[in-house]
């Protein structure tokens, strides 16, 4: 189920239901799972099977109805809404679909952003910023904004953003799902380049090239894991 | 009309005068006004309803008028009556503590005793003229016949600096600042409802409506949002009017009307919006129609 | 980046929309500015007009409306009396009348008489001529405005031939010659108003009176002692007279004859202020509900909710404090044309203003812009901080 390394998100008998007019729907089943330190993990499935919801829980951007969720031994239900966005910003990385730059800063402000917000030192994190631009072949683009960026150009520098506190884990939301193939293998590569430099990585991805370069792949179906095999 | 004074005489020694002897803060009053109801058949005077209410008095009760603010040399009347007295804004925050008594009553209770001509002379004559355009020239007229006696026409001159003009000026002053403003408002909005629909218009533009066809149901909209906005605002002004009055009424003891919405004032209101709500949707949206059709569908 | 910061660069973001509303902020905030200088303006001159004068207590044989006070009886003795009281600088009788003087036009003018006792402390300031004297040869002098010596083609050495003006009506006693000994400046003086000052003298002759009689006698106190000091001494000494401290006056004006420029303010600055709020409230609304997956993500990336709140609070603190400040020049601009307009009314002395600045308004200003900002970001912050993130990030998507 894990890797080698102690886990870093362990998560028991997670149950998320949502209360919809016609009745309530449980988009997860008695979800268990671990990531370990410098994991990669992929999750597959069809849409609808709660791929996403999973890495929300995971994320503690949502709230499992029932079950456990432990980030790096921490019981996460626990702990209070400010606990949990210091929480998100200091030991997880999102990368979103739809990118979710901000437009009205430049690529390496938008870099900044999670750092500032951290409390980050102002020459501290443009240097890491700019390091990090390097990072995912977009230091020739620092001072670009968004709209004058490409789709694929885009990706990278949310990938650069979720990197910029240091985090453990990485999770990323059909990351390619907006992209075209060549620039989809892009975006996939760095993601190599993350695990490969230690950092945990969860994807949720329809994406068949992206899947087949994590060490494990996790299928849903109907909130479950159906079932799981390492690549 | 020709005026010489504030009161309105149309037969002398019948109509009731306004008399200003009991006036201000009311210290003088109780010097001036004594309750008695021993003397029977004193003559009538009619007592202003604020009066009454200060003075706790009724109608039928006794009471002694002096024309001196010491109180000297009382007189007793009968309170036959009371009355509301002319709303007047010039002086609606003074207390309206006041009496109408027979022009002879009021002048034996003023008239001074040493002088036996006294009781003939009065304070101002009103006269309606049969030809009120000749007034101006009455005035001037009867000045030089009589030079003891001052003879003005009530209508004549000096409008510009009525206090009822200045004040309207100045009321109109506010209102076109706050349609200024308003019509700012409508601009946000505008540009706030034309951002929302530039996928809809894009696709309007795609499926082959003109400029001109988007810019004619934008300018529709503007016209029915203002209209719609205007109307709302004449009906909330049309309802809340009794409210404002009978706040204002209560506050100064008056029925003075101080909102008044006419149909003119609807009117030129709904006339004001329409156009400024079409001026300001084709200015919001003039931009939209005039962008390329595939960055308005495109996000 | 700090919220401020970022509010700053959001709004550069939507250029045309914040500059909308920054205007609608400042054309709604050049009013309540304005009427912040209407609510008190009035008040704030009418004192400075009082202490122009030169006395701060008034002492009065009865209250009420001119019209029906009683007149100070002794007035001479009795001014004599109050001066001689250790915290009395002066106390100056005086006597208001009217009077009628020929004029060229068929009609006669109008004039304000002020007649005071024998004293050498006035409320006028001669520019022209000399002013009046104690002597007996000049006892019929006369110091007129300098719009009745233009009106009347007159200045220091002219005779003008005067009739009363007595309980409003012409006064059938022969005309009084007097000669003017000064063209002068009264603090009281409308634009239109025919203003003269003369002594008792002149009144007597024109409208029988009991001489000696006074309306008023105006006191200056001694600076050491103050207004309060000088009105307690009077009281104590003088119990059947009314006196009033310019203060007591003023408290008095306000609660009795102020009335209406306070309500059409307060109605006005309420108006406004709820312009203000819906404006920004609106903008703001509009402007979340547009960036709803934007906020989520931050959310999601570990921006806390008092960040996201902060951020629209210093949107609506921008929008508003750019207006206001815009606000204040505009409003000073259109003050003085309202203020040209009210003055217009009859009577009212040139140098007495409805909108009149002073550092409080500022302070009052700042204050109910505060409540504006803080008003027009609550909703906006509610939708922020309440915004579910898991879901709003799914219908992204979705969408």
């Amino acid at each position: 189920m894990s890797g080698s390394h102690p886990p870093i998100v362990e998560a028991r008998d997670i149950w998320r239901i949502f209360p919809m007019p016609a009745g309530p729907v449980a988009a997860l089943r008695e979800v268990t799972m671990e990531v370990s330190e410098g994991e990669y993990v992929a999750i597959a499935g069809p849409s609808g099977c709660g791929k996403s919801t999973l890495l929300h829980v995971l994320g503690c951007v949502d709230t499992a109805t029932s079950g456990e969720l432990r980030l790096e031994g921490r019981d996460v239900g626990a702990l209070s809404d400010a606990a949990r966005s210091r929480l998100r910003l200091e030991k997880i990385g999102f990368v979103f679909q739809r990118f979710f730059l901000l437009p009205m800063l430049t690529a390496l402000e938008n870099v900044e952003l999670p750092q500032a917000e951290a409390g980050v030192p102002p020459a501290v994190r443009l240097n890491r910023a700019r390091l990090l631009l390097d990072y995912v072949g977009l230091g020739h683009r620092a001072d670009h904004r968004p709209s004058q960026l490409s789709g694929g150009e885009m990706q990278r520098v949310a990938i650069a953003r979720a990197m910029a506190n240091r985090p453990r884990l990485i999770l990323a939301d059909e990351p390619t799902g907006e992209l075209d193939q060549a620039t989809g293998e892009a975006i996939a590569g760095l993601f190599d380049l993350l695990h490969k430099d230690g950092t945990a990585v969860v994807v949720v991805t329809h994406d068949p090239s992206i899947a087949e370069r994590a060490q494990r792949v996790l299928r849903m179906r109907d909130g479950r894991f159906v079932d799981r095999e390492l690549a | 009309m020709v005026s010489a004074g504030a009161s309105r005489v149309r037969s002398i020694g019948r109509v009731l005068f306004v008399i200003g002897l009991i006036v201000g803060f009311g210290h003088a009053l109780p010097s001036a006004i004594t309750v008695n109801d021993t003397q029977p058949d004193p003559p009538a005077v009619l007592f202003s309803r604020q009066l009454l209410a200060a003075r706790h008095l009724q109608v039928g009760d006794v009471v002694e008028l002096s024309g001196d603010p010491s109180g000297a040399n009382p007189q007793q009347f009968r309170i036959a009556g009371s009355y509301e007295p002319m709303p007047d804004p010039i002086r609606v925050t003074s207390e309206r503590l006041e009496a109408r008594l027979h022009l002879p009553d009021l002048l034996r209770l003023t008239g001074d005793p040493d002088d036996p001509q006294d009781d003939d002379s009065l304070s101002a004559i009103n006269v309606k003229l049969r030809r009120p355009e000749d007034a101006e020239a009455f005035a001037r007229d009867w000045s030089a016949r009589v030079p003891a006696i001052g003879v003005r026409s009530s209508s004549g001159g000096e409008t510009e600096h009525n206090p009822f003009e200045v004040l309207s000026r100045f009321h109109q002053a506010i209102a076109s600042l706050t349609v200024i403003t308003g019509a700012v408002f409508l601009l946000a909005l505008m540009v706030l409802l034309a951002d929302e629909r530039r996928e809809t218009v894009g696709t309007l533009r795609l499926i082959g409506l003109t400029r001109a066809r988007v810019l004619a149901q934008v300018l529709v909209e503007g016209a029915i949002i203002a209209g719609a906005g205007a109307i709302f605002g004449v009906a909330l002004a049309a309802l809340t009017e009794g409210v404002f009055n009978a706040f204002f009424q209560w506050r100064y003891d008056t029925s003075l009307i101080f909102v008044r919405v006419t149909p003119s004032i609807a009117w030129r209101s709904i006339a004001v919006a329409i156009p400024l709500g079409m001026a300001a949707s084709v200015l919001a949206s003039w931009a939209l129609v005039r962008s390329n059709t595939l960055t308005l569908v495109r996000r | 980046m700090r919220a401020l910061a970022f509010a700053w660069r959001s709004l550069l973001r939507r250029g045309g929309r914040s500059a909308l509303g920054i205007v609608g902020i400042a054309a709604a905030g050049a009013l309540m500015f304005d009427m912040l200088l209407l609510s008190r303006g009035l008040l704030v001159s009418v004192r400075e007009l009082l202490d122009a004068f030169g006395f701060d207590v008034r002492v009065l044989a009865s209250e009420g409306i001119p019209q029906s006070r009683l007149p100070i009886e002794h007035a001479l003795e009795t001014a004599r009396a109050l001066s001689a009281l250790p915290e009395v600088a002066s106390a100056v009788p005086f006597r208001i009348g009217e009077a009628e003087v020929a004029a060229e036009s068929e009609r006669p003018d109008e004039v304000a008489l002020f007649a005071v006792g024998a004293t050498t402390r006035r409320i006028w300031t001669v520019v022209d001529g000399r002013d009046l004297s104690g002597r007996e040869d000049d006892a019929l002098d006369v110091v007129v405005n300098r719009r009745l010596a233009e009106r009347m083609n007159a200045g220091p050495g002219t005779s003008l031939e005067l009739r009363g003006r007595c309980s409003a009506t012409p006064s059938i006693l022969p005309p009084v010659t007097v000669r003017i000994a000064g063209v002068a400046t009264f603090p009281f003086d409308s634009g239109a108003q025919l203003t003269m000052a003369s002594r008792f003298e002149v009144l007597d002759r024109l409208c029988e009176r009991p001489v000696g009689e006074a309306d008023l006698i105006m006191v200056a106190s001694r600076p050491e002692s103050g207004p309060d000091a000088a009105v307690d001494a009077i009281r104590k000494a003088r119990p059947d007279l009314y006196t009033f401290s310019n203060d007591e006056v003023i408290e008095r004006f306000e609660r009795v004859g102020f009335s209406y420029f306070r309500q059409i303010s307060t109605a006005l600055a309420i108006v406004t202020l709820s312009f203000g709020i819906v404006l920004i409230t609106v903008l703001l609304t509009v402007s979340v509900n547009q960036r709803l997956g934007e906020i989520a993500a931050l959310r999601a990336i570990g921006f806390s909710r008092h960040r996201m709140a902060a951020d629209v609070l210093w949107e609506s603190a921008l929008l508003v404090g750019i207006g206001g400040l815009a606000a204040i020049p505009l409003g000073m601009a259109l003050s003085i044309w309202l203020d040209a307009i009210l003055r217009s009314l009859p009577g009212v002395p040139a140098t007495l203003h409805f909108f009149v600045f002073e550092p409080r308004v500022l302070w009052l200003y700042a204050g109910l812009l505060t409540g504006v900002a803080l008003g027009a970001a609550i909703y906006p912050m509610w939708l922020v901080t309440r915004l579910p993130i898991a879901g709003t990030l799914r219908r992204e998507f979705v969408s």
